[in-house]
């Protein structure tokens, strides 16, 4: 049975992370947005704190966290700001290709010296013809000798103006539609690596989004992480240990616009008594608290199962795909709550509305997360 | 240099306190406690002096009952404290500011002790009687809202300033004493995760409070109150300050009768 009342070292790390994200973070949240800014500064601190390597062994430099406590730091981060939480978290999800597929000898020269100093990485597996359908992948890395020659272009990376290495998907033969996917370690200053230019973006706009260019980059085939074509289950296994954070994401959007909502209806009147005493409100506020509380209790069970030792497939997918969507109809309810003031972008509601639709779409659409849900289900009456 | 800092939990700023049912406690059940903040400067204080002074060690040491007092002493070694020591309190016994600094008092005594640091005061009661009867206890001298301490090699002193309502006052002092600081004016280092994870096993001295013939009620709290809730503002209207001035005036002889 999981029990979810928190250890006092678990206490010790939420309140760290608590107290970054309201010092630190939140009092630059709306101009970070507004203008859209990258607040570097920040994400150095966060490293500087523990709190960007989150899921790397400290033996490789990393804070060596389990998903449980990795969801703890993750909500309160996101409750002051969804986008700077992205950028701070990016590196978990460009790192763990490495934990789970590379060598020994591999983590050691690629985590060691990256973790020691600030740096940022990227995950760069989607492509402009496909993000899910990671089968039809168009980047190739075409064996040369002792090394591959990637060519191509991936989009939608986070970090990558900023990052120092990328970990890249990319096929030996498109032929082989998944079976050819193959995972490299690329680092920026690499010849041929371009990236683009920041994508303008609806929401999490203190995250930096853009393309990636490959022109005949030659990457040593010593920086391969895998055999070719492990690179596609690489991907979906990473992704399994990622996805339960995302879910943690949401649910501090939802908090945060939860907490907005009910303070506001204290303070505003209409009709002569403030509106929390409108049946109307509150029957909102319950519907929002109840999605709150739902988003954590499956975050936590999901990353419960998967420090475990179990894969989590379904569990991830579900925390994943429901606080998502909780965090989208919260932040809705929140700006309805506000009214009018909700729509303005002098208040903080309608931010939390951008930022939670991310969530619905990055590291696996919502789409993907129900086929899988669904697979994961119809397995156990086949 | 040896530096011992006195350390006390108090119930988290953001906290929402109620009393006990029979009013002459506090009802601590959902209360979270943190480092007191004038404690967070110390604490700041002797790291800084350590890491100024090599070979410096700084010792931690709390009285306080379970589990609040061990999450203190383990916030402190997250933040570099070299060692700690736990006075263990029983529950439900809150000790007056006397019997805390005996008991402070002996867990200092047993230990290498050159610096003793506290807090001016705690952010809970304020009291602010521990640091001197802490000094009176040890014997030692005392020095009481310092600021900006820092050690002086070559004439072997403690230079340091006091922040008195007529001014800032300068001093200096040889070791060892006693010195209650400012709170927040050395802007505390904040825990990192990894040294938070580290603390988390390292050891605690326990020391068990020792009965204390002459201690036993002291001073004892009759009862606690809440403050009456806040009533709204009075907003007054006006076109020139004159107007404003007038209305004040009347407002505070014939409202609030401040004055005939």
């Amino acid at each position: 049975m999981p029990d979810f009342s928190l250890t006092p070292e678990q206490e010790s790390l939420r309140d760290l992370a608590r107290k970054f994200a309201r010092s630190e973070m939140a009092p630059h949240a709306a101009e970070c947005d507004r203008t859209p800014r990258f607040p570097e500064e920040i994400y150095r601190k966060a490293f500087d704190l523990g709190l960007m390597n989150l899921n790397v062994p400290a033996e490789y430099g990393g804070s060596g966290l389990g998903s449980f406590d990795q969801c703890l730091i993750v909500e309160e981060l996101a409750y002051a700001c969804g986008g700077m939480t992205t950028s701070i978290i990016a590196n978990c999800l460009a790192l763990e290709p490495i934990l789970l597929g590379g060598t020994a000898e591999q983590k050691q020269r690629f985590l060691g010296p990256f973790c020691a100093e600030y740096h940022l990485a990227s995950f760069a597996l989607t492509e402009p013809s496909g993000g899910s359908d990671a089968g039809t992948m168009r980047t190739l890395a075409r064996r040369d000798g002792d090394h591959y020659v990637l060519s191509g272009e991936k989009c939608f990376i986070t970090n990558a103006p900023h990052a120092a290495l990328y970990t890249v998907f990319a096929t030996v033969d498109p032929a082989l539609r998944h079976k050819g996917v193959t995972a490299f370690v690329v680092p920026r200053t690499a010849k041929g690596v371009t990236p683009g230019k920041d994508e303008d973006k609806m929401g999490h706009r203190a995250s930096s989004t853009s393309t990636i260019r490959f022109e005949d980059v030659r990457v040593p085939a010593t920086d391969r992480l895998g055999a070719e074509g492990e690179g596609f289950s690489l991907a979906m296994r990473t992704l399994d240990q990622t996805r339960t954070p995302i879910g943690a994401l949401a649910t501090g959007i939802a908090q945060a616009a939860l907490d907005h909502a009910a303070a506001y209806s204290l303070k505003r009147q209409t009709f002569g008594k403030p509106i929390s005493e409108h049946q109307a409100i509150q029957i909102k506020l319950a519907n929002m608290v109840q999605a709150v509380h739902a988003a954590r209790l499956l975050t936590w069970h999901a990353a419960w199962t998967i420090d475990k030792g179990q894969k989590g497939t379904l569990e991830s997918s579900i925390a994943k795909c429901y606080a998502s969507d909780a965090a989208l109809h919260v932040a809705d309810e929140a700006i309805q709550t506000f009214g009018g003031y909700g729509y303005m972008k002098e208040y903080p509601v309608e931010k939390l509305l951008r930022d939670a639709k991310l969530t619905q779409i990055y590291e696996g659409a919502n789409e993907i997360q129900r086929t899988v849900i669904a697979r994961e289900l119809l397995r156990g009456y086949a | 240099m040896e530096i011992v800092v006195c350390v006390k939990p108090v119930p988290d700023a953001e906290t929402r306190l109620r009393t006990s049912a029979d009013g002459t406690s506090l009802d601590i059940e959902a209360v979270k406690f943190v480092l007191a903040g004038y404690d967070e400067s110390a604490v700041e204080q002797a790291l800084l002096l350590k890491e100024a002074n090599p070979g410096s060690k700084v010792h931690v040491v709390s009285a306080g009952p379970a589990p609040r007092t061990e999450e203190v002493l383990r916030a402190s070694l997250a933040l570099g404290c070299d060692q700690a020591t736990w006075v263990e309190i029983a529950p439900g016994v809150a000790p007056d500011p006397l019997t805390a600094a005996r008991a402070l008092a002996r867990a200092v005594s047993s230990a290498p002790h050159d610096l003793v640091l506290c807090g001016k005061q705690a952010g809970d009661d304020e009291a602010g009687v521990v640091g001197a009867a802490l000094a009176e206890s040890l014997g030692l001298p005392d020095f009481s809202a310092v600021l900006d301490l820092r050690w002086d090699p070559g004439s072997s002193r403690l230079r340091f300033q006091r922040a008195t309502e007529s001014g800032v006052e300068k001093w200096e002092a040889p070791l060892p004493c006693v010195v209650s600081l400012q709170q927040a004016w050395n802007d505390p280092r904040t825990a990192k995760l990894p040294a938070i994870l580290k603390s988390r096993k390292l050891p605690i001295a326990k020391v068990p409070l020792e009965p204390l013939a002459s201690s036993a009620g002291t001073t004892r709290p009759t009862k606690f109150e809440l403050p009456p809730p806040r009533t709204g503002a009075k907003m007054i209207e006006f076109k020139t300050p004159e107007e404003a001035a007038q209305k004040l005036v009347r407002i505070l002889k014939e409202e609030a009768k401040v004055f005939p």
